[in-house]
């Protein structure tokens, strides 16, 4: 399964849990996220995530 | 696991009778339970002059000592956005003293952009992909050893035959150490943030380990295993090694951080659990609760109630102006217990749900590096308890358990009774 982490903290973006505290909606792919939100952990902008194998 | 064969001699304390668990335990002092205080002092304003220890004894503290003015800020609003603005609130300033005086070189005591240059490399080691197999390597037979030593009796008190004991020994496993020389890491490792009040034995043991670790590192070096310690001194980065003194604040930061963080909250947990038979038994017969019963346990104890930032301009926090040069004293405790956020934020419930992020890792650039093991950990110990030790339950004979303490809280004791097949 491949997810999209934070490299600063391990963070995971889940699409079908979404981000909802961070704005968010369950569901929301990837690629529909804004380039101004940050990992809910610890800040990080959306371009220090990368797709990685779990 | 292939390691080195050598291994250097750590030292232990000079005074070979200090007590550092006692010492410890006046550390983080004996407060039954600091939360009424916590939740007075927020309804009364979000920040308040003093630092968080000196609402619990009137010594002065580490950062009173370097002369500097300190304040507590209460409320999940206020201290997520302190963790979160690393240009406003700084970390060097004021680490230096502390983590910086005994862990050297360590990434808590360092600011963007070396921070970051740092820690990326460090937490690549520790990402969940990575972590997730140490459950079955490192984490289940510590577990399942320590526990084999006491599942025929039908009793136990689990912090000293298991929660005080599991953490370090996973340490030492990925660390590849001399598994007999555990018992003096362990007390160097917990004696090292001692220096918070003014003891001697917190630099001392923090140079032991740091002269422990420069030889194992050499050793490493010339002779590369399998385990942590070989693979960060021989990792290279931009075609250059980590320095020396960065890798040995990291393993001295390691053995206390990964080890006694993950003690309390797995102790706490039981605590919870055991006071809450009816959640105990839900988790037990549903094993998709574990996250939601970690999380929720982590956020009711949070593993260390207090964090400093420096303040490195005038800056206004909720209508209270806090001037340049001051020590704000984040209290997380107070986050993960805001009244705003979580109701009846005292009550310990498996099932509720968080409207917010508990912070109990904090938040922000410094966020631990080790919360991925530390859930780990604790969903691999919590499984085999459930799994092994049958009608659970506390032991009527001894005083119900309770976590003491105003900063890094944990009972002192947890005597259970079970059922022998």
């Amino acid at each position: 399964m491949k997810r999209w982490m934070c490299m600063n903290c391990g963070y995971v973006y889940d699409e079908s849990q979404g981000d909802p505290l961070g704005g968010i909606a369950p569901g929301t792919p990837w690629e529909e996220i804004p380039d101004d939100w940050k990992c809910p952990d610890c800040g990080s902008l959306k371009s220090e995530f990368e797709m990685v194998e779990l | 696991m292939k390691t080195a064969a050598v291994m250097p001699t750590l030292k232990d304390f000079d005074d070979q009778a200090f007590d550092v668990f006692a010492a410890n335990r006046s550390f983080s002092g004996d407060t039954p339970d600091p939360y009424p205080l916590i939740h007075q002092k927020h309804a009364e304003a979000s920040v308040h002059a003093g630092s968080y220890f000196s609402l619990f004894n009137d010594q002065p503290d580490v950062f009173d000592l370097a002369g500097f003015s300190q304040y507590m800020v209460f409320g999940y609003d206020n201290v997520t956005r302190i963790l979160l603005d690393q240009e406003t609130f700084t970390n060097h300033e004021v680490f230096q003293h502390f983590v910086g005086r005994t862990f050297g070189r360590s990434v808590t005591a360092m600011d963007a952009p070396e921070h970051t240059r740092f820690r990326r490399i460090f937490q690549q080691a520790f990402l969940p992909q990575i972590v997730g197999k140490w459950g079955q390597t490192f984490v289940e037979p510590v577990v399942n050893r320590l526990m084999d030593r006491f599942m025929h009796r039908g009793e136990a008190e689990l912090i000293h035959e298991f929660t005080h004991l599991y953490p370090f020994q996973v340490i030492y496993s990925q660390l590849g150490l001399d598994e007999e020389q555990g018992p003096i890491v362990q007390r160097l490792a917990e004696a090292q943030l001692l220096n918070m009040i003014g003891l001697p034995q917190g630099v001392e043991a923090a140079t032991k380990l740091g002269e422990f670790f420069e030889e194992v590192i050499a050793i490493r070096r010339a002779e590369p295993g399998e385990d942590l310690i070989s693979h960060l001194a021989n990792l290279e980065v931009a075609g250059e090694r980590l320095p020396d003194d960065v890798l040995i604040g990291f393993f001295r930061q390691l053995m206390n951080a990964g080890g006694d963080t993950t003690y309390r909250s797995t102790s706490n947990l039981l605590v919870a659990l055991l006071r809450n038979p009816d959640q105990l038994e839900a988790v037990r017969r549903d094993r998709t609760l574990i996250a939601k019963t970690i999380e929720e346990a982590l956020r009711w104890e949070v593993p260390i109630l207090r964090g400093w930032r420096y303040v490195n301009r005038d800056v206004e926090i909720d209508g209270f102006l806090v001037p340049e040069g001051a020590v704000v004293n984040t209290i997380r405790g107070s986050a993960n217990r805001d009244p705003a956020k979580y109701e009846d934020p005292d009550r310990f419930d498996i099932f509720r749900e968080h409207p917010v992020r508990p912070i109990p890792f904090s938040i922000g650039p410094h966020v631990c590096i080790g919360q991925h093991l530390a859930r780990l950990e604790m969903t691999r110990a919590l499984n085999a308890i459930l799994d092994r030790l049958h009608n659970l339950r506390l032991d009527p004979d001894h005083p119900a358990p309770y976590p003491v303490g105003h900063d890094a809280r944990v009972p002192e004791e947890i005597h259970v009774k079970f059922d022998v097949a």
